[in-house]
């Protein structure tokens, strides 16, 4: 087999390898950077049928955020609440966990809450070439004027499903991707990013 | 060398060295390697498809049929390449195609001679004869001797990408008109994308001289694209083809980012393939010039008049040294002299016209150029050595005939619009009279068209009405938009008179030139009976080669008009579709190639199976462990024999976390699965699992899985690996369209959990060593069926299930996702002492085939539950999905093939899934099919091959035998019924 | 081809999974008839040649059951709304 790794920056590395921190691509600075997070927790929330209302008004007292019954996040006190479908949150803490107690403590016959922390990885996605390397695998449109800080969307990059959002006090992209397909969605991500830059840490 | 001194969009500054059938020459930065051919002198270029004809250049754009080639060396090396649309690059290699030995003396040129029994239509009619001749002899000749160029024998080493892009306005093209569109919607402040399939933008005004504004039509060209460059919201995109509309404002375009290039920069892709959303498209396509047809119209040296004039105005070539031109068109006189102008030896203009415009003649006659009109080219002519070009053509004008030299002709039938977008949709075009064109008809929402693929070819119409569709797609967004100004150009008149073929000409005269069609095939057909323009064109192949006709459609349907007597018009074009110039196959896959053409989906024990050298294999995106060698193990069958005596008769584990999981959550939830299930859940223990079976609305089994009841309000259930989005998707269907009044919720938590099956008499000791205290898995604390919550290995969440797919004592424990291969390990540990033995899904199959438990190869979809001797678990006081259908006597019947196993009588024979049932004695005839083997294993207790299958009054059939037939493997011998489980039949060993 | 979700906003069909007729209502199981309607619920669908009420599942998005009205000539979507109850 011809040597292609001089354009081939995943050429070494299996499907069965998440791979590794570091710099991916052509030689300069690099157009995208992506760090994998560790979200101490994670948990679903759906409303149960009709009680989204009170949901909502028990989420402002509890935890002083406004729940937003749509494609948005919204967040106070280290957690934040992304709408995935009507009546229907992924809810990310960055405090050590007991979220599904906290969640239950406040919602308790209101939602059905279920322990999600380690069905998905978190990746922030920045770089001046965020937008166009994300361009390359999502059929969303990521331009400001319609994806503007503080919107989300569940969709597929590469044919992988992700959950990505803009978080209002942020300028990079979060995203969430299942724990089987962190592998391929980063072989994804590598070929996207490759043109123009990449390097990916936080793994270790 | 034909090179003029100055003038053309070339730098003579970065000269470029290319070979062209192994010889070297040179050319300049911004030729194509048409133009530098030219420049050089090279006019013989390929060999055309059927009869090996000598071909030349013919145009200078992609309707280009002659001149393909072989474009680069080894594994890039691409065939068919239009040398009309490379871009010339340093060190670039091409070779001509389709002649042995050379372009100059190609042996197959004998063709020709057989022009008459190669005729249209041939195809049908020939090498039917002797039938058995076709394999062996008609077949590989004729493979030999068709196509044009060969396909690189490597795989190709560059990669393609694949973007999404979003605009409110695409315009397609950047020629005069599309400029202006896309500089009033970006003014405008639309979100625009400009696509431009040339390296440079401009059009016709890079391949024409003329003022706008006073000034040259470059200067602007250069100050429209440096103001559009300075605005945020256009992008620019050259090199870049659209090639499809497709539905809801989808459009389909090509970049070819590094076709240009000799190879690549590091990590960029050779073209990346766009899907591009557009609210508004304007359609700036242009229109492309037809000929007439005439004998020996196909020498080298006969081209389209514009393309002779846009090699000498925009590469400063000349594509010969004493040119005429046979036109029927006031642009073509334009052509001739503005190429005279330059500096070519325009000798004479022929028009079949009897009449011209005052002001053409007029200056045909300053610059010294001779007019014939109502002339008619009737022949051409060549030297007499093998593969010469142009020598002379004879005219014939006002009785009288002359013979000319010349070594170009330049001819011009007239243009045609470019709508061939506008039928994507479905939209035909419309014939207009006026230009002798067809015009866009009806158009795909969302888009409009200006300028010449309109059907306006003078540059006023185009300036202005680019710069309206812009505006008016702008505003039409709400987008508040200036009028813009349009710069004053010449007046220019398109007067034509529709001429298509030179009757009683002398020689063949092709029609579509790549394809080697004639007008005498345009003939045969229609004296055949093929006359509507869709036969015409399947029956005669015209406009089915790669060039798709560009140059030949409208004057071959023209011809078939006149044979019809049928107006143009109503004779009608065929349909245009995707893509409007090939696309490699390579831009449509992108980064899914080879091992990434799907997304891998890894269990959370991969790497730990890996480790222990498993074998690995797919189950849908997911990779498996399939066996464990070890060291010694010959085959497949030796290792999963090990792994299989392994779990009966000590403990196994396997890694079972690519089931689907569903939590479900309300009060309601009980009442759900009474309703999904067939039987009941509602009345399940908290603590407790059952064993589910779940129908489709028909009512045939959809999936089988285990469901444990965690909570009063609480269950977990489980669906097959293969079925887990399907069974989601159709609860979810049950929930929000069926039942929605019921409270429950659902999440899939499949990601969350690992889980792993741990099973065989020892499991119990060896799960006892890794939970935590309080945890209590005894046969008190986790009866059979059990569920509950623990924790295991100091700390970690786990549930534990007493469930047993293997029949062994066993156990599955699920804990989250990122201790699974902890799991793995602390229990490998702690079953050391007992031999603890890894098993993959080979393993599993022959375990639970040794059971008699359905999996994947009954649950086929076209199994009812009665089939599989599920029947009874079906509640009759419930109702529940596919219950009613699943009662139609023609499902219900008791004859129909059920669940059976099976032994062969002879042991030593090897059973093979897919053999049909036969009562012995009875033909092998598909009336007398009484059933199939569904799954087979190699049973190492039994020391034989078992299976279990359907079979016609199966049960009733135990103890008998019958014939297991299975001619494609070529084995048919007789086995034995039996019961459908083979190891521990009253199930003993699961309670213990 | 684009859906627009109510939740997500328009999205490609390909996030999609596609059902078919919206306007058949899953009969009564304890009906008399209901043998015969259950064919019918299963098997007979209308093809027609113009605006078709469809049901389509969001899988890669919300999840959600959305009852899209499509022109089945051009494809053109003039609606697309949740799934209502009682079918």
């Amino acid at each position: 087999m011809a040597d292609h790794s001089h354009h081939d920056p995943l050429a070494g590395i299996p499907v069965t390898l998440l791979p590794p921190d570091g710099h991916y691509g052509a030689q300069v600075e690099p157009g995208l950077r992506a760090t994998r997070l560790v979200p101490a927790a994670l948990a679903s929330l759906a409303a149960r049928r009709g009680r989204e209302v009170e949901l909502a008004e028990a989420a402002e007292r509890a935890f002083g955020v406004r729940l937003i019954d749509a494609p948005r996040v919204s967040s106070a006190g280290g957690l934040s609440f992304i709408g995935t479908a009507p009546g229907r949150w992924m809810v990310l803490s960055d405090a050590a966990s007991d979220l599904v107690i906290r969640l239950d403590a406040a919602f308790g016959r209101l939602a059905a809450i279920t322990e999600q922390t380690d069905s998905a990885l978190l990746y922030a996605l920045s770089g001046p070439e965020v937008r166009e390397v994300l361009a390359k695998g999502l059929a969303l449109d990521l331009h400001p004027s319609v994806f503007a800080a503080g919107s989300a969307a569940t969709t597929v990059f590469a044919h992988i499903g992700v959950t990505l959002w803009q978080a209002p006090e942020a300028s990079d992209y979060r995203l969430l991707v299942a724990r089987s397909y962190e592998a391929a969605f980063l072989r994804a991500l590598i070929a996207a990013a490759a043109p123009c830059g990449f390097h990916l840490d936080g793994r270790g | 060398m034909s090179r003029l001194s100055s003038g053309g969009l070339i730098d003579r500054a970065r000269p470029l060295s290319f070979r062209f059938d192994g010889k070297g020459y040179q050319g300049y930065e911004g030729d194509t390697l048409a133009s530098a051919l030219l420049a050089n002198d090279v006019r013989l270029v390929g060999r055309s498809f059927k009869y090996h004809r000598p071909r030349g250049i013919f145009s200078a754009g992609p309707e280009e049929p002659n001149a393909l080639v072989e474009l680069r060396e080894g594994a890039r090396r691409e065939p068919n390449t239009r040398a009309t649309l490379v871009e010339l690059f340093d060190g670039l290699a091409a070779s001509s195609q389709n002649r042995w030995p050379s372009l100059a003396l190609d042996a197959l040129s004998v063709n020709g001679l057989l022009s008459p029994f190669l005729g249209a239509g041939f195809y049908y009619k020939t090498f039917m004869w002797p039938a058995h001749f076709w394999e062996k002899l008609y077949e590989p000749v004729i493979r030999r001797a068709a196509g044009l160029g060969r396909a690189a024998p490597e795989e190709d080493p560059d990669h393609y990408e694949k973007a999404n892009a979003f605009c409110d306005v695409l315009v397609i093209g950047a020629g005069p008109a599309g400029l202006m569109a896309a500089l009033a919607a970006g003014r405008a402040g639309a979100r625009v994308i400009l696509a431009e399939e040339d390296f440079r933008v401009g059009g016709r005004l890079n391949a024409e001289p003329g003022e706008i504004d006073g000034a040259p039509a470059g200067e602007f060209v250069a100050a429209t694209l440096a103001e559009l460059c300075s605005l945020d919201n256009v992008r620019i995109m050259t090199r870049t083809t659209v090639f499809g509309v497709y539905d809801g404002g989808a459009y389909g375009a090509v970049e070819r980012v590094s076709d240009h290039l000799a190879t690549p920069a590091p990590f960029q892709p050779r073209q990346v393939l766009w899907r591009i959303q557009a609210t508004r498209a304007v359609l700036c396509a242009g229109a492309t010039e037809r000929p007439i047809v005439f004998g020996g119209n196909d020498r080298p040296g006969v081209m389209l008049a514009g393309a002779a004039a846009t090699y000498v105005h925009r590469y400063a070539a000349l594509p010969g040294k004493r040119l005429a031109v046979f036109a029927n068109n006031d642009a073509a006189w334009r052509d001739a002299l503005a190429m005279k102008a330059a500096g070519a030896n325009v000798e004479a203009i022929i028009d079949i016209r009897p009449d011209i415009a005052a002001p053409l003649a007029r200056e045909a006659e300053r610059q010294g150029v001779r007019t014939i009109l109502g002339g008619q080219v009737v022949a051409t002519h060549s030297g007499l050595l093998p593969g010469a070009t142009l020598s002379g053509l004879t005219v014939a004008a006002n009785g009288r005939t002359e013979r000319l030299a010349a070594d170009t002709l330049a001819v011009s039938g007239g243009w045609s619009p470019n709508v061939h977008l506008t039928c994507h949709h479905g939209g035909k075009p419309t014939w207009r009279a006026d230009i002798a064109a067809f015009v866009p008809g009806s158009t795909p929402p969302g888009l409009t068209v200006a300028g010449a693929a309109k059907g306006s070819f003078a540059l006023a119409d185009i300036l202005r009405e680019g710069a309206e569709e812009g505006a008016t797609a702008a505003a039409d967004l709400g987008l508040a938009t200036t009028i813009l100004a349009l710069p004053p150009v010449a007046d220019e008149r398109y007067a034509i008179t529709p001429f298509w073929h030179v009757a009683g000409s002398k020689g063949p005269a092709f029609v579509d030139q790549q394809n080697d069609v004639t007008a005498k095939d345009i003939g045969i057909a229609h004296k055949e009976g093929f006359r509507s323009v869709e036969h015409l064109k399947r029956y005669t192949t015209l406009g089915m080669a790669t060039d798709q006709g560009r140059t030949s459609n409208v004057t071959g349907l023209a011809i078939m008009a006149e044979l019809t007597g049928a107006g143009i018009g109503e004779t009608g074009t065929t349909i245009f579709r995707p893509p409007y110039t090939p696309v490699a196959l390579g831009a449509f896959a992108g980064h899914h190639r080879g091992q990434d053409f799907r997304p891998t989906r890894l269990t959370p024990t991969h790497d730990w199976a890996a480790s222990l050298g498993a074998v690995f294999i797919e189950t849908g995106p997911w990779l498996r462990a399939q066996y464990f060698p070890r060291d010694g193990e010959t085959d497949w069958l030796e290792t999963v024999n090990r792994e299989v005596k392994a779990v009966r008769a000590s403990v196994g584990l396997i890694d079972v976390s690519t089931f689907g999981k569903i939590d479900l959550q309300g009060p309601d939830a009980g009442a759900f699965l009474d309703r999904v299930y067939i039987n009941t859940f509602s009345t399940l223990a908290i603590g407790k699992a059952r064993y589910g079976v779940m129908l489709r609305e028909d009512g045939m089994v959809m999936d089988d899985g285990t469901t444990a009841r965690l909570g009063e309000s609480h269950y977990v259930m489980t669906t097959t690996t293969a079925n887990a989005g399907k069974v989601f998707q159709h609860l979810e269907f049950c929930l929000q369209v069926l039942w929605p009044e019921l409270d429950v919720t659902l999440t899939s938590v499949s990601e969350q959990w690992a889980q792993i099956a741990l099973a065989g008499p020892r499991s119990r000791e060896v799960l006892a060593r890794i939970v935590d205290a309080g945890t209590d898995v005894s046969n008190d604390g986790l009866p059979f069926m059990g569920a509950i919550a623990g924790a295991v290995m100091g700390g970690v969440p786990a549930r534990l299930f007493r469930l047993s797919f293997s029949g062994e004592l066993g156990f599955e424990i699920a804990v989250p996702a990122r201790h699974g291969e902890a799991l793995a390990k602390a229990l490998m540990a702690a079953g050391e002492t007992f031999g603890i033995t890894p098993y993959g899904i080979e393993a599993l199959g022959v375990l639970r085939i040794e059971k008699g438990h359905v999996s994947g190869n009954e649950l086929t979809g076209q199994t009812t539950a009665a089939d599989l001797g599920l029947g009874r678990m079906a509640s009759t006081k419930k109702d529940h999905i596919g219950r009613v259908m699943a009662a139609r006597p023609g499902i219900a019947d008791p004859e129909r093939p059920s669940l059976v196993g099976f032994r062969p009588v002879d042991r030593t024979q090897r059973l093979r899934a897919g053999a049909h049932f036969l009562t012995p004695g009875k033909a092998a005839e598909v009336g007398n099919d009484e059933g199939y083997m569904t799954s087979v294993a190699y049973s190492p207790h039994l020391g034989h091959w078992i299976g279990l299958g359907l079979l016609k009054d199966g049960p009733e059939r135990i103890g008998y035998r019958v014939r297991a037939y299975d001619p494609v493997r070529g084995n048919d011998f007789e086995v034995e019924v039996c019961a459908p489980g083979f190891i521990d039949p009253k199930g003993e060993r699961l309670r213990g | 081809m684009r859906i627009p979700c109510p939740y997500c906003g328009a999205r490609d069909a390909h996030e999609f999974a596609y059902l078919g007729d919206a306007t058949v209502t899953r009969p009564d199981p304890s009906a008399a008839d209901a043998p015969a309607a259950f064919h019918d619920y299963v098997y007979l669908r209308d093809n027609p040649a113009g605006v078709h009420q469809e049901l389509w599942y969001h899988a890669n998005g919300c999840r959600r059951w959305v009852t899209v009205t499509r022109d089945t000539r051009t494809h053109a979507i003039s609606s697309a709304v949740f799934t209502r109850s009682g079918s």
